[in-house]
């Protein structure tokens, strides 16, 4: 133990080598139901050499790497150690916003630069990234990104991966590996003479001459390794900064809320609009999700579930640059014609909230205490990906195992986000409840279980396999398993990066 | 020009594979997209132009053999429809598919290399002058009765030459007897050779025995100028691209060429032929290859192939582009649409780039199942469009497509325009 | 050296022996490809590459997974192509047999309401359009045009195309993916894997897509992608195009509201640079491609006039260079772009246009009037919404390849490159086609754009050894400018055509010191541990192994 504390400190200084029992017992658990297990050290690494020092010492040492790119709290289970002697390789200190290129609309970032920070420091280039709903203030735009959380913008949603353009990665063997653009000699099959890696900076300047944007993602050659990483879990390889894919920043914003008792008809109007993209930022939340989103406290909660209506459409309309008002203008106008047609209306106001209060709410990621948790203090959230269409079947099993359970319905959040240019969708249940009530804990936790498994039979995607969903996923298809362990013993053959996750 | 002086142009070929669809601007279906009835029958590449451009290639440069086992099949399972042609010149104006798949035949005959299919065709032409099995003596037998002029006894300005398989096709004889029916009423002068009319010889051309097509054709144009004919009205299509597109090109020629749909176009122009009866039927039309994409008149060129800003490739004087433009597309349908009662819808495929019917280039001959199968698939298309019946102007497309309805149980009928016209009179 | 006997039973008992040949002129037929005559130190000038030993249509998917097997179990190399004009279509080498695809052909699927298509291999961008456009959608296109693959334009090598920026790139177009991996198992990727239908590209995890390509596709060397789910876009227009014209020029007549070309021309390339940025920030357009600059700027204009009468053909070229319309239009065109904007809706087609009009007077550009009269109007819309007529690559000299320019972002043609790859083309000018400015390709060459992708094309004659190596040699000389810049190199068409066919191990020791290829011989030696892939899934060589041996 000593001795591994002492190589560590060696690489990343003994300030960022932390083994108190306080600190490793807040790694050891987190809100989700994953079984609590203690890291042997924290490691804090403040640059990409020393991730890579880190990784390749526990190559040597065959000591496990959990890396963890957010702050405090931690909801997934993937940043719990599942083997015991784990480094917590925590890289939220790495905090540099190595540039932005408003010309170029792209950004590149460390993973501890979180969302809170990254917007304001855009919004002054004029840019703005698409983020997912709400994220926690501690949460790590690459740690969002890299596990594909889905962005409220589903016409930015070019692929599952977007914002991400290009990545510096260290991979498991202790590799460090650039791609796409930056991986520095383009993207033809031709040899290229050699295989350094400048520093990021000079990089940087060097791109000014190439003119490089940072934004092509692809390769190099003919493997795309960015995605290798995405939802890996920090089981393929650790990310020491990405470039993102920048929206630029509205001019004009406008929030326009439709409402219905009926989901099928907000679907139906949802796909209308997708299809056409006529819409910026787009998710249908039920009365449950909104009032946790709006409300401050749980008296609050419970109020503004009272008054607001079963679902809510949540559209964002934008203009940016030439002509804003405009856009906005006959977008809404052509949408009104299309919501004419549903029999549904845009309004900016509805019983319990304006337009303007959710477009602020879905703008910015969640202040100081996250949303979820305002409610009760505790929330488990089941999620995958499926397609818009058959979001209301879901919704009926998971209301039936919830009765079943005695589960109150009024208390479960659904999120609704179509994602990747509307042809699939990310389907979001919340759970809250008061972990410190033991019954309810136990009840919850079985819940989860019972959902995530009728769910996954039901024909849950959990193309995000966090916890339990694992072992669902994985085994739905045994070649890709396969394929993903060969994966594995290649990028990371000592298995150091996050063992137990996923299907490693 | 000779396969060998076509060797540079073979070699320009960039394998876009345009000559397997038929022009791509007009896909309008999954189904019906394919323009080349060989390759989608036989599969492999080398059954495509490309494919056929490229076994020239690999001949003239000793790569392979004229007597190698598969060539035979290569080289004579393809209709010359001409579909591959026009596709590929939507944007190439040096290839020239169909051209060099001819000199490819010519050269396999040379070499004596043929489908041993051919020998009882070739024979019986050379003893009867037609491939139709039939003896040359009942040859006139479909104007019994019709008191018709004998151009070998007699002058007409007119030479109706029925063809080959309207001769001899019982079923397909109301054909020419119509005809016949509407020159004597419209007052043409005209006749026919009757039992001793030949072959036009271009469908034995197509098959690759260019030294029997120019037999046929020497023969032919005598016979007309012994009759003091000036004009040539035919119904059959094959015949037609004979005397338009391959006459010329070999002897001087100085008649003039008529498919019979121009000639009753012309005389309902005039008032010489009018309906007056209703045909209540919904009908589409089948363009056949020879009236249509290949039945381009033959225009005389000499030049010589240029380059221009360094390497783009021109021909001085301009050449003609034989790209099926200029077919006959609208003459048969300004016929049907002035029907009474008949609605004309088209199918997908149709004027330069129609589906082929499968009966030419010696493919009804040599491959009949190839044959069949590339009917079936038209039947297949003229079902779509909802006609209960198919109309063309080529009694060849009439018996194939005739054959694959039976063979397939299908109910659609066929006619020829004259057909029609018949019952509208 | 011909198959076994063995072998080639065992082969016919998969595919039935009207599916296998082994017949000289035919495997000649696969043999034969574009650019073969400037890979001279493998062909010596010929056109024909190595004859595969032979040649098999399997029907399934089924029957690629037997073929696979049977190749690792006998230790036959196979390839694979679709429609086979991509310049990798011939094998590599020697002693590999060769899958043409063209029986596996079917749309299985078309799911309009979640705008995504499931195709074979050799479903072509035409069919598959036709039948989308049906239900009021329309599918990615690559730069190759309609006649190509949708699969192989997704997988096989690049696929990018004109209409990226707003349909997005076609790896991202990609959804679930079935691919019969080197060794013969069936993989599908992502929702299909797990039988809940193609909608879903990624996992669940890593996605394992993203070995199947990466910037390049495998080029037929990497198992074999039997189908793919392919990501849709709306299409406001009529279900059928309504085609008129005589043959080949060909035009559709769409509706205005909907429905507009524009040239969109600038005073210099960094306006013209600007301007494109300015149109990734408005996000309008649908098609945009810099497209007949193909022909030169010197060039195009008389070509435009050329295409769209029948009567013309190239000999026209010199008589219209000097009449004083063609010479004004080449002046106005010499930095323009073909723009289609489609309108959702009637408003959303004005606002486009609108805003269009804002960035050219912002730019000081202009709209070309040509594109203004109807018969060029709509032969413009035809040409980019169908791509039908890209065969056209070929239509100057029956010869083309690319060089300098490549993936870049506008400011890069705006700093000189243009310029460059002008000077490149004139240096050897005379040997290929005297056109100009050739630099051809997608304005925004990402979703949403961000980086273009041009190449500057090069017309040679193929029938012409000097013509040949003229090309060879502009081609190469415009990788090592590129090169001097540190900038990655263009010319990726003849580059492939070499690479492919390069002996493997003087080519895997080239490619030594690049990471990508020491990871993807990893991934070779771990999923085709036979090594029986054609070769076109490159690898650099382990020069720890050779040193220590």
């Amino acid at each position: 133990m000593a001795e591994k504390k002492d190589a560590l400190i060696k690489i990343v200084g003994a300030e960022n080598v932390i083994d108190d029992p306080v600190t490793l017992d807040v790694y050891s658990m987190d809100h989700s139901f994953v079984t609590p297990m203690m890291p042997l050290m924290v490691v804090n690494p403040g640059n990409a050499d020393e991730v890579q020092g880190i990784v390749k010492w526990a190559n040597q040492t065959k000591t496990p790497l959990v890396p963890v790119s957010s702050g405090q709290p931690h909801f997934r289970g993937d940043s719990v150690p599942s083997s015991e002697g784990a480094v917590i390789v925590d890289l939220s200190g790495m905090k540099r916003i190595i540039m932005m290129d408003r010309r170029n609309r792209v950004a590149i970032v460390e993973p501890g630069v979180t969302y809170s920070e990254l917007q304001p420091a855009l919004a002054k280039e004029g840019l703005r990234l698409s983020m997912p709903l709400m994220p926690r203030a501690s949460k790590s735009v690459l740690g969002s990104v890299l596990e594909r959380e889905p962005i409220t913008n589903p016409r930015y949603a070019w692929s599952l991966n977007e914002p991400l353009r290009c990545i510096e990665t260290v991979m498991g063997n202790g590799e460090m590996f650039r791609t796409g653009e930056l991986a520095g000699g383009g993207v033809s099959t031709s040899a290229r003479e050699e295989a350094k890696l400048v520093p990021i900076e000079e990089l940087m300047e060097k791109r000014k001459l190439t003119q490089e944007t940072a934004l092509y993602q692809y390769g190099p050659g003919q493997f795309n390794y960015h995605k290798l990483v995405s939802a890996a879990q920090g089981t393929m390889g650790i990310v020491t900064w990405a470039s993102l894919r920048c929206e630029v920043l509205p001019k004009v914003q406008k929030f326009l809320l439709v409402t219905s008792d009926e989901l099928d008809k907000i679907i139906g109007f949802a796909y209308k609009l997708l299809r056409i993209r006529f819409h910026d930022e787009l998710m249908i939340l039920s009365c449950s999700s909104l009032a946790a989103i709006l409300g401050e406290g749980p008296e609050q909660i419970s109020s503004l579930k009272k008054e607001l209506p079963p679902w809510t459409l949540v559209l964002g309309l934008t203009g940016r640059d030439i002509l804003a008002e405009e856009r906005v203008e006959f977008m809404e106008k052509d949408i009104a014609d299309i919501a004419q047609q549903f029999n549904l209306r845009l309004e900016l106001e509805i019983p319990g909230a304006t337009g303007e209060q959710v477009g602020d709410a879905v703008l910015n990621p969640a202040k100081e205490l996250y949303w979820k948790l305002k409610n009760k203090g505790g929330c488990q959230d089941i999620f995958f990906l499926t397609t818009l269409n058959k979001v209301p079947e879901f919704i009926k099993t998971m209301n039936s195992l919830a009765e079943s359970s005695n589960y109150s319905l009024s208390d479960i959040g659904v999120y609704i986000q179509p994602t990747h240019m509307g042809t699939s969708c990310h389907l979001e249940f919340s759970l809250p409840y008061d972990p410190g009530n033991e019954k309810e804990l136990t009840m919850v936790k079985d819940l989860f279980t019972r959902v995530s498994d009728e769910l996954s039979k039901q024909g849950a995607f959990y193309t995000r396999p966090y916890g339990i969903w694992a072992d669902m996923a994985y085994s739905r298809n045994a070649e890709h398993m396969n394929l993903s362990k060969k994966l594995k013993g290649i990028f990371d053959p000592n298995n150091v990066l996050n063992p137990g996750k996923l299907c490693f | 020009m000779a396969l060998e002086d076509l060797r540079a142009t073979v070699s320009r070929c960039s394998k876009c594979s345009y000559c397997k669809w038929i022009p791509l601007a007009h896909v309008k279906s999954w189904r019906f997209a394919k323009g080349c009835p060989s390759i989608e029958y036989n599969k492999f590449q080398s059954y495509s132009a490309s494919g056929r451009l490229s076994t020239s290639l690999s001949l003239l440069e000793g790569r392979s053999s004229y007597f190698d086992e598969g060539l035979v099949d290569i080289v004579f399972k393809c209709m010359l429809d001409g579909c591959c042609d026009v596709a590929c010149k939507v944007n190439r104006y040096d290839l020239e598919p169909v051209e060099i798949m001819r000199q490819l035949r010519f050269k396999m005959i040379d070499h004596g290399c043929f489908p041993a299919m051919d020998v009882p065709y070739i024979d019986h032409l050379r003893k009867e002058d037609n491939m139709m099995l039939e003896p040359k003596a009942d040859r006139g037998k479909w104007a019994d009765g019709l008191d018709v002029k004998d151009l070998t006894q007699e002058k007409a300005e007119v030479a109706f030459h029925v063809g080959c398989k309207l001769s001899f096709d019982k079923d397909l004889w109301k054909i020419p007897q119509t005809v016949v029916a509407i020159l004597k009423n419209a007052g043409v002068d005209f006749g026919i050779m009757g039992k001793d009319e030949n072959c036009c010889g271009g469908r034995v051309c197509d098959m690759g025995y260019r030294g029997e097509f120019l037999k046929y054709a020497e023969n032919n144009i005598d016979a007309w100028k012994n009759a003091g004919v000036k004009t040539i009205i035919t119904t059959c299509s094959d015949g037609y691209h004979a005397f338009k597109r391959l006459y010329p090109e070999e002897f001087k020629f100085n008649f003039e060429v008529l498919h019979i749909t121009q000639y009753l176009e012309r005389l309902i122009k005039e008032g010489k032929l009018k309906f007056t009866k209703t045909v209540p039927m919904k009908v589409t039309y089948h363009d056949p290859c020879h009236l249509g994409r290949r039945g381009e008149p033959y225009v005389p060129w000499k030049g010589e192939q240029k380059k221009i800003r360094g390497q783009v490739l021109v021909y001085e004087p301009r050449k003609p582009r034989y790209n099926g433009a200029l077919g006959i597309y609208d003459t048969p349908r300004n016929i049907i649409k002035s029907i009474p009662g008949i609605e004309l819808v088209e199918m997908e495929r149709n004027r330069e780039y129609a589906w082929c019917c499968g009966a030419g280039g010696g493919v009804r001959e040599r491959y009949p199942e190839f044959s069949g199968w590339t009917a079936g698939e038209r039947i297949e298309e003229a079902k779509s469009t909802g006609a209960e019946a198919i109309v063309t102007a080529c009694g060849w497309c009439e018996r194939n497509f005739i054959d694959a309805i039976k063979d397939q149980n299908e109910s659609m009928k066929v006619y020829d325009i004259v057909d029609l016209v018949a019952e509208a009179i | 050296m011909a198959l076994l006997s063995e072998v080639y039973e065992a082969l016919e008992n998969i595919v039935g022996p009207e599916n296998i040949t082994e017949e000289p002129a035919t495997l000649d037929s696969y043999a034969y490809q574009w650019m073969a005559e400037l890979v001279t130190d493998v062909t010596g000038g010929s056109k024909f590459f190595d004859r595969p030993e032979a040649v098999l249509v399997p029907g399934s998917v089924e029957d690629v997974q037997a073929i696979i097997k049977a190749c690792n179990q006998y230790k036959i190399k196979y390839h694979v192509f679709s429609t086979g004009w991509g310049p990798w279509a011939a094998v590599p080498s020697a002693g590999q047999i060769l899958m043409d695809l063209r029986r596996m052909n079917r749309i299985i699927e078309i799911n309009e309401q979640n705008m995504f298509a499931v195709v074979e291999p050799y479903c072509v961008a035409a069919q598959l359009q036709a039948e989308v456009m049906k239900v009021g959608l329309n599918n990615h296109i690559s730069g190759a045009g309609s006649g190509t693959s949708v699969l192989a334009n997704a997988c096989a090598f690049q696929g990018g195309g004109p209409d990226v920026m707003y349909f997005s790139s076609p790896q991202d177009s990609i959804l679930s993916i079935e691919w019969v991996m080197p060794t013969g198992e069936i993989l599908r990727t992502g929702s299909m894997g797990s039988d809940l239908g193609w909608f879903c590209a990624e996992g669940p995890g890593p996605s394992t897509q993203g070995i199947i390509r990466g910037s390049l596709g495998g080029a037929g060397g990497w198992g074999v992608i039997t189908k793919i789910a392919i990501r849709l876009v709306n299409w406001p227009g009529p279900a059928q195009m309504p085609i008129e014209g005589t043959a080949p020029s060909y035009r559709t007549q769409l509706p205005e509201e909907n429905f507009k070309a524009a040239f969109p021309a600038f005073p210099s390339l960094q306006k013209f640079a600007d301007a494109i940025y300015r149109i990734y920030d408005s996000e309008i357009g649908y098609i945009a491609h810099r497209q007949f600059v193909m022909w030169g700027d010197e060039l195009q204009a008389a070509f435009l006039k050329i295409v769209t009468d029948p009567s013309k053909q190239l000999c026209d070229i010199p008589e219209l260079l000097e009449t004083p319309e063609i010479q004004q239009l080449t002046k106005e065109m010499q930095r323009n772009f073909q723009f289609i904007m489609v309108g959702m809706t009637p408003r959303d087609l004005a606002y486009q246009q609108k805003v269009l009009d804002l960035i050219l007077k912002e730019t000081g550009g202009w709209n070309i009037a040509l594109v203004e009269e109807p018969d060029m109007q709509q032969y413009v819309l035809l040409f980019m919404l169908k791509l039908c007529f890209k065969s056209v690559n070929f239509t100057a000299t029956g010869g083309f390849i690319d060089t300098y320019n490549s993936v870049a972002s506008p400011d890069v043609w705006a700093s000189g490159e243009i310029e460059a790859g002008k000077a490149l083309l004139k240096k050897y000018a005379g040997n290929i086609a005297d056109c100009g400015d050739q630099a051809m390709g997608p304005i925004g060459g990402q979703g949403g754009g961000g980086v273009t992708g041009w190449e500057d094309f090069v017309f040679y004659d193929p029938q012409d050894s000097e013509s040949s190596k003229a090309a060879a040699d502009c081609s190469d000389e415009g990788d090592r400018l590129k090169a001097v810049q540190g900038r990655p190199p263009g010319g990726m068409l003849f580059g492939l055509a070499r690479s492919t066919h390069a002996d493997v191990d003087i080519r895997a020791k080239k490619l030594s010191k690049s990471p990508e290829y020491n990871w993807q011989r990893k991934l070779k030696e771990t999923l085709d541990p036979n090594n029986v892939g054609s070769g076109n899934y490159f690898w650099g060589a382990d020069l720890s192994k050779e040193e220590s041996s």
